[in-house]
């Protein structure tokens, strides 16, 4: 499948749009409950290998955008995709069952920024000890960390 | 009374016969009883052995560190004393100096034996290594037997240190060792059948005398004396069959949870060990004592420290065996082996 | 701290226990606790429980500028530390639009691969450790330090180097450089091939691990296990030649592939790779053009808004770096895509049922590197 018929694809997806941005990365907006299927599809297209999932505190518009990053060794391009959630209660489905990639990178992402991943296999904390939560919002604040001047 | 160097150093038997003999008349002449210039002679004998082990494990230790840093590109200690020779007393001194550690909920008795357990096989055995000439401390007639038996006691020493320790690494060391003890027990005895056959007798000094001249066992009997080094080497825990001690996997094994002079009794047992073996192979199978020109304890130390230098050699090449490929190492290929070995050898000797 | 693993301890049956391979051991390659279900000496269960060392380096470059981000990259994998550098400066090259002049390009071609040569003969050296044997890192030290001072005679530091900038580099390569360069490779195939059939070719370690933690392609691939990992399961996927970046389509040099599967394939597939870079760190030093080494870059880097995601094929793998900027002279969010954070979550499916020795074996041959796991 080309990048155009994927695209048109994705356009087809309710709620999501796709564009093919200048760096013919494949970057597509999505609600959050479709992402599994695009990814699903995506993968079918040649969208073998799932670079990472990881999330971006948007505290002016009140969400939080995950993002996962596909890339294709057969046609050797990537495709981003992309949804917004709200920043209050943010909730996913998880995509492990997709890609196993997936497992680890969604833990990461639910500790450092809060963000409920429904339907994942084990989840927990990966990498930050008891008494952190959600270090990446841009509104962190811990009573043992002071931030020191910027360099 | 003159000393007969010459004769000391190259037939000690009928000098030190002769000194005995006279002890024992002017004992005598005292009115003291025989059975405790006896006893003294034995104590005398005990106290020489254990003076070479001692010196012999800090020489032996030295040895070993040098080869490692001479096939490792490095020197190797080279400070303390002369050419480093003083290290290994540094590092006793060192290791005595240090706090004996008993960790919470080790098994006192279990705890505490185990480094004896495992020291004293190897000081027991060095009763029936013939050093030289008649440089026996006891030849007795079960010579082989008891050597067998007694380093068989080893493991429960092993044993003892895995379980004492509280730990699930060393016990998982202790047991692996255990295994492997047992399982390269029966191809060393296989191998050291067809010595005793062809020597007649189980008498550590009738089989190097069986060797004189150029009948070396080595050669009539290479599978044999290829076998004991391998089964000698795992008995001792040596690499490449380190693995109740493989730093890597387990930190040390059974020896985790030990500190300064426990420690340090663990260690001189192994190089002791090490030791014993390259001896008995020596005795058994490169013709012992036996050499032209040179007194026949330089010779029994030179051949000794011949074979030592192969086992470290083999230790500083190899990776580590895995421990099932180990036991299927020995039951599957060195007992069919070893066994093949001595039903020819056997075969071989009624036809000819 | 510790996580709860998957398997509780009420659960056991009698003959299990748990043992704790834990954060301080001497084959854990860093501080990585691996807790394991055995029986026996049979590996029922395995649980890696990383996070020790996280040190929140994505939050702190949000407070730093674009050029002062750049040495966090060496201490992410100092052993490979001019690849990752080179995949952040990527990133924010594309954001500025910056073009690098193509000595500039040459030369991190050459520090890259000089990386890739160390960072793999370390991997060898610790691998012979775990495995019990402790000669081979003295021999391959002695060409690691050959290495090591060519590359600081280049960037400064031995290890950690801090070599790349945004736009190329500050300083030129020192006169020396070359010839010191071509010295050390006359030499090195060689001693590559000593080095393998040392270890690599030595009846007990293959005997150890052939036909031990087998990695399905599939498996590999979804579970994202990229690199030397992944080749020796048989897919020939290497940055370099799949997506090459920068001037790595102008050279000449195969992609070491195993259809093995097993440890031992991998272990392969590291050493022939080492003979690659040196293939490649030969024709890079012959066709290096005179030139610039640095493009014009403001002093005050404010990168228009956008993200940008450079990957490069690292020694462990494909590390990426996604920058988002706002405009301003720091970033908005950046997160460091590291090869063995997936490399180690695929230890679970291919450890279960060996034992406890072929745990390290296995961990060795993934060739993880802890700092970029937890960052």
């Amino acid at each position: 499948m080309n990048t155009s018929e994927i695209l048109g694809d994705m356009n087809r997806v309710p709620g999501a749009s796709g564009s093919v941005g200048p760096d013919s990365v494949l970057d597509v907006l999505a609600p959050a409950k479709e992402v599994p299927g695009i990814l699903a599809a995506l993968k079918k297209s040649g969208f073998g290998h799932l670079s990472f999932v990881t999330a971006k505190d948007l505290p002016s518009e009140n969400l939080i955008e995950l993002v996962y990053r596909l890339f294709s060794y057969v046609s050797r391009t990537d495709a981003s995709v992309r949804t917004r959630l709200d920043r209050a209660n943010p909730s996913a489905p998880s995509v492990s069952g997709i890609f196993r990639t997936a497992e680890w990178h969604e833990r990461e992402t639910a500790e450092m920024f809060g963000v409920e991943f429904s339907g994942h296999p084990c989840p927990g904390k990966l990498l930050l000890p008891d008494g952190v939560e959600a270090p990446l919002r841009k509104d962190f604040k811990h009573e043992e960390m002071t931030p020191l001047p910027a360099v | 009374m003159t000393l007969p160097l010459k004769e000391l150093l190259y037939a000690p038997a009928a000098p030190l016969a002769a000194f005995a003999a006279k002890a024992h008349a002017l004992w005598a002449a005292r009115g003291l009883p025989s059975s405790v210039l006896d006893l003294l002679f034995q104590l005398a004998i005990a106290a020489a052995v254990s003076g070479f082990i001692t010196v012999n494990a800090l020489f032996i230790i030295w040895f070993d560190r040098k080869i490692a840093a001479l096939m490792q590109l490095r020197k190797g200690p080279n400070r303390v004393g002369p050419f480093g020779l003083l290290q290994t007393l540094a590092d006793t001194l060192k290791l005595l100096s240090k706090e004996d550690l008993n960790p919470r909920g080790i098994d006192p008795l279990a705890f505490w034996l185990a480094p004896l357990l495992v020291f004293i096989p190897a000081f027991a055995v060095f009763l029936v290594i013939p050093f030289g000439d008649g440089l026996i401390a006891g030849d007795l007639n079960i010579g082989i037997l008891y050597i067998l038996a007694i380093s068989g006691l080893s493991v429960i020493g092993i044993l003892s240190a895995g379980w004492g320790s509280n730990n699930k690494y060393s016990l998982i060391g202790g047991l692996r060792s255990a295994a492997q003890m047992v399982s390269y027990e029966v191809p060393m005895m296989l191998a050291i059948l067809p010595v005793v056959m062809l020597t007649g007798s189980m008498r550590m000094g009738a089989i190097v005398d069986a060797q004189a001249g150029y009948g070396w066992f080595a050669f009539m009997q290479p599978v044999a004396f290829v076998i004991f080094l391998i089964a000698g080497n795992a008995e001792v825990n040596r690499a490449p069959f380190d693995l109740p001690e493989a730093e890597s996997e387990l930190v040390a094994g059974f020896n985790t949870e030990y500190s300064a002079m426990k420690f340090s009794l663990f260690f001189l047992a192994e190089y002791t060990n090490l030791f014993l073996t390259s001896a008995i192979a020596v005795s058994l199978f490169l013709g012992g004592w036996e050499g032209p020109f040179l007194p026949p304890v330089v010779w029994f130390l030179l051949k000794t420290y011949f074979v030592i230098t192969l086992l470290c050699w083999a230790r500083w090449t190899f990776p580590r065996i895995r421990v099932d490929q180990l036991m299927q190492f020995s039951w599957k290929y060195l007992l069919p082996i070893a066994l093949a070995n001595l039903l020819l050898s056997a075969a071989a000797m009624k036809l000819l | 701290m510790p996580v709860q693993a998957p398997f509780e301890l009420e659960k056991l049956s009698n003959k299990e226990y748990i043992l704790n391979m834990g954060p301080q051991h001497p084959s854990t390659h860093g501080v990585l606790r691996v807790v394991l279900k055995l029986e026996g000496e049979l590996v029922k269960d395995v649980f890696p429980d990383v996070g020790y060392i996280h040190s929140g380096v994505e939050k702190l470059c949000e407070n730093r500028t674009y050029p002062a981000i750049v040495p966090y990259l060496d201490r992410l994998d100092y052993l490979g530390a001019v690849n990752l550098e080179w995949a952040y400066v990527l990133a924010v090259e594309k954001l500025c639009g910056i073009q690098v002049p193509e000595r500039a390009e040459y030369i991190r071609v050459i520090l890259a691969e000089l990386n890739r040569v160390m960072s793999h003969l370390l991997w060898y050296s610790a691998f012979g450790m775990d495995v019990g044997a402790l000669t081979p890192i003295f021999y391959a030290f002695r060409e690691r330090e050959e290495i090591i001072a060519l590359v600081e005679a280049a960037t400064g530091g031995r290890l950690t180097h801090n070599a790349l900038r945004i736009g190329g580099f500050r300083n030129d390569l020192p006169k020396d450089f070359l010839p010191g360069l071509s010295r050390f490779l006359s030499s090195f195939e060689k001693k590559v091939d000593e080095y393998e059939a040392l270890l690599i070719d030595n009846v007990i370690l293959t005997a150890r691990t052939r036909g031990v933690g087998v990695l399905d392609p599939e498996l590999a691939v979804n579970y994202g296990v990229t690199g030397p990992s992944l080749r020796g399961s048989g897919p020939a996927w290497d940055l370099r030649r799949t997506a090459p970046y920068s001037v790595y389509g102008k050279f000449d040099f195969r992609v070491p592939v195993s259809e093995g599967r097993d440890t031992w394939s991998r272990l392969k597939v590291r050493m022939d790779e080492m003979r690659e870079s040196a293939k490649i760190l030969r024709q890079a030093a012959a066709a290096l053009p005179a030139g610039e080494v640095s493009a014009k870059v403001p002093r005050v880097l404010k990168p228009a808004p956008g993200e940008a995601y450079a990957r490069v094929e690292s020694p462990r793998g494909e590390f990426g770096a996604w920058v988002v900027s706002d405009g301003t002279e720091r970033p908005y969010r950046v997160k460091f895509r590291s090869p063995s954070f997936s490399n180690l979550s695929v230890l679970r499916e291919i450890a279960v049922g060996c034992n406890i020795a072929d745990i390290i074996a296995i961990m060795g041959s993934l060739d993880l590197v802890i700092p970029e796991i937890d960052r």
